[in-house]
């Protein structure tokens, strides 16, 4: 029986949204893990709460985006489409992480 | 328990780590001449394997070992990150977080990984399951080295 999810749509999908919620800082929810709460993404910073962790709230934000265009679109257009050139879009969104993250490594070459 | 959960973390990802290494070089030596010519070699052994049979194994142990990299990762936070800032080592909390978002990019990767290792994509696909793969052992690897760098500079 052939799924209703479309892995291919899925992943590229996910690869393509996870790179821009990674720039817009644009996770579904924030977790602060001193205090061990959850909030929105949307919702202001909370004071005093110590240090927000945005990496889960960024797969989920990526996923649901993901799931909900891998139900509407269909496998055999995308993979026909784009055969052989799928892994473009992993190695793109690798890619944009290391530049996105710049900022950390321009210690090393001041 | 932290450290527990540490330990089989790392042990899950040298499982892992092995399996999409043992599958990459398969693949990638799966062509008919060199699978003839080398089966008497060391290399030859290593890549005449059933590539196929490694993708359900794969998948599970990435989920299982990045489930368990999640839930350390509160405790990365506050007692090692902090002390990493303090101490003006950038380089190595941009390390974790590339480490991180790579992490969570594979994650989502799975479902064309396990798209293109079914066996009517062999042909047609092609190129999609080298690269793919080596994709995802690219982040293993590098994921696994960096996790191993920083917990030597500071340990959970």
């Amino acid at each position: 029986m052939e799924s209703r999810i479309s892995p291919v749509v899925f992943a590229l999908v996910y690869c393509i949204v996870y790179a821009v919620v990674l720039a817009f800082d644009w996770p579904l929810f924030n977790y602060y893990p001193q205090v061990g709460e959850f909030t929105w993404g949307w919702t202001p910073k909370l004071e005093g709460a110590g240090p927000a962790m945005t990496w889960y709230g960024l797969m989920a934000t990526a996923g649901a985006v993901a799931l909900l265009a891998a139900l509407i679109l269909r496998d055999k257009v995308v993979a026909a489409a784009l055969r052989n050139w799928l892994w473009l879009f992993p190695l793109g969104a690798m890619l944009a992480c290391v530049y996105f993250m710049r900022i950390f490594f321009r210690q090393l070459f001041i | 328990m932290i450290t527990a959960l540490l330990i089989l973390h790392g042990l899950l990802a040298v499982a892992l780590l092995g399996a999409l290494t043992h599958q990459l070089v398969a693949v990638l030596r799966s062509g008919a001449a060199v699978a003839a010519a080398g089966k008497s070699t060391f290399l030859g052994r290593y890549a005449s394997v059933g590539q196929c049979g490694f993708t359900t194994a794969v998948v599970v142990l990435y989920i299982v070992t990045l489930v368990l990299g999640a839930l350390i990762y509160p405790t990365y936070r506050i007692d090692v990150r902090i002390p990493f800032e303090e101490m003006m080592l950038y380089w190595a909390v941009g390390v974790f977080e590339v480490k991180e978002h790579w992490g969570g990019i594979g994650l989502g990767v799975l479902p064309l990984y396990a798209y293109v290792w079914r066996p009517q994509q062999a042909s047609s696909h092609r190129r999609d399951r080298v690269v793919v793969t080596a994709l995802l052992t690219f982040i293993v690897w590098s994921d696994f080295i960096a996790g191993h760098v920083l917990n030597n500079i500071r340990g959970l």
